[in-house]
């Protein structure tokens, strides 16, 4: 076997999505063995995703039901994401508290949250979320790991979810940070995010948090998996509070 | 399919307009850049162009009509968060996106496969459901460029390749799990994956940009 071609073959493997994880192990230390310049292991990545992304194209196109499009725009409108957090209402039985006076770790990330940058984000149109929602009684919860500063803020009960760090190191490239709410039946994703140029990060997802145990936070490519592919670098425990 | 700029048009059988996968790809970007500053039209162009090409792969991978719905807006309102999640040195835009909704929908077989080999022995069932793809490259005359090209270099892999391959990404199955299904050797499994596509890269290569 060649030096790539044990790279080429789990690559093609993970580019038809028939990878497990165990070789999904194999294929991370091989291309770290190879290290980050490698441009051969680059470009048969590049090639073998291209190529398998074409096979979807010899499938007959699937008449859009009526009314997705509008109802794809309207939720993009909304809250640029949509995750189907609520699977049966376990909130009654968790046990909640205001964390606002608890959480000291996070006073540095949400006065600069509440100090300007992310009040400007809230502002834009697109979002359609009202900052009094994020400032005013909500249940703040900081996440734990090397990754940075991150929390989230929250109202039980509500849909609306703010996110928002800082210091957060820009994830390696091609990759993004995605967000993931720990249920009983596994992982379910939320947004992928990029920090800002300068480690800072805000965003809004319209979800409801009533079946999450946990959430993490994983770097995943940029397309954003259904599914976590590495370890997380940030969690956060609900059923703490 | 939206309206696209008549250069890149090309000759194509009756009844038919082909736009080059190059003016394709061009386009594609140009509708990303818009999105990345907030067009909702071209998320709407983005949706119209590729969401029929989505929702057909959702449905044939994850097999159930509204979870397919559900991959597919997923997959596209990640993408109206994040548009610059594209990087232009990493293929086109059409397979990033189809990249998007396919790992969805695997992910949500392998969930379902999962529950199911619990409860049952099903050898062999999804074997039939895969509709032998390259089998209709004589009965369909009227396709789109991409797809009569596509399924041609799908028709000419060997075919114990191209089984391979069809159940991997249109099935949704791990590797190991066809090993099972055929009662191969793993072994037997990943290099049949892997000839099969350097034969699709070299077949195909003629259409990337």
């Amino acid at each position: 076997m060649t030096d790539h071609e044990r790279i080429e073959e789990l690559l093609a493997v993970r580019a038809l999505g028939g990878l497990e994880p165990g070789d999904a192990v194999e294929l991370e230390r091989e291309m770290a063995s190879h290290g980050p310049t490698c441009a051969e292991c680059r470009g048969l990545a590049v090639q073998l995703e291209e190529t398998a992304g074409r096979l979807a194209f010899a499938l007959d196109p699937s008449p859009l039901p009526l009314g997705m499009e509008d109802r794809l725009v309207a939720l993009a409108r909304e809250g640029a994401a949509v995750v189907p957090f609520r699977r049966g209402d376990r909130s009654s039985t968790r046990r909640r508290a205001n964390v606002w006076r608890a959480v000291v770790g996070v006073a540095a990330a949400f006065a600069l949250f509440a100090g300007g940058w992310a009040l400007r984000d809230l502002t834009e149109p697109s979002t359609q979320v009202d900052p009094a929602l994020a400032l005013e009684g909500a249940e703040v919860v900081t996440f734990e790991g090397e990754g940075g500063n991150l929390a989230i803020a929250y109202h039980p009960g509500v849909a609306g979810v703010y996110i928002f760090g800082s210091g957060l190191a820009a994830p390696p490239e091609g990759q993004v940070y995605e967000v993931w709410m720990i249920q009983e039946d596994g992982p379910v994703p939320g947004p992928c995010l990029t920090p800002r140029a300068d480690g800072s990060l805000f965003t809004y997802v319209h979800a409801e948090l009533g079946t999450t145990d946990s959430m993490a936070v994983t770097v995943e490519p940029s397309s954003c998996p259904g599914a976590p592919t590495g370890e997380p670098i940030l969690t956060a425990d609900l059923t703490a509070l | 399919m939206d309206a696209v700029p008549a250069r890149g048009r090309e000759t194509s059988p009756p009844g038919e307009t082909v736009v080059t996968v190059e003016q394709l790809e061009v386009d594609d970007r140009e509708l990303l850049r818009r999105l990345g500053a907030g067009d909702e039209e071209a998320f709407r162009g983005l949706f119209r162009r590729y969401g029929p090409s989505a929702l057909a792969l959702a449905r044939r991978v994850a097999r159930q009509p509204f979870l397919a719905e559900e991959i597919v807006q997923e997959a596209f309102l990640a993408v109206w968060r994040n548009p610059h999640g594209y990087e232009e040195g990493r293929g086109s835009v059409r397979t990033w996106l189809m990249g998007m909704v396919h790992h969805r929908a695997v992910d949500a077989v392998r969930r379902e496969e999962a529950q199911r080999r619990r409860a049952e022995d099903v050898a062999g069932a999804s074997i039939e459901e895969v509709e032998d793809l390259a089998e209709q490259v004589i009965e369909e005359v009227d396709l789109p460029r991409e797809r009569r090209a596509v399924r041609a270099a799908l028709g000419e892999l060997p075919e114990e390749q191209r089984q391979v391959i069809e159940l991997m990404y249109f099935g949704g199955l791990s590797q190991s799990t066809i090993a099972e299904r055929l009662s191969l050797p793993l072994g037997t499994v990943k290099s049949r994956t892997l000839l099969g596509m350097r034969r699709l890269r070299t077949a195909l290569g003629g259409l990337e940009r």
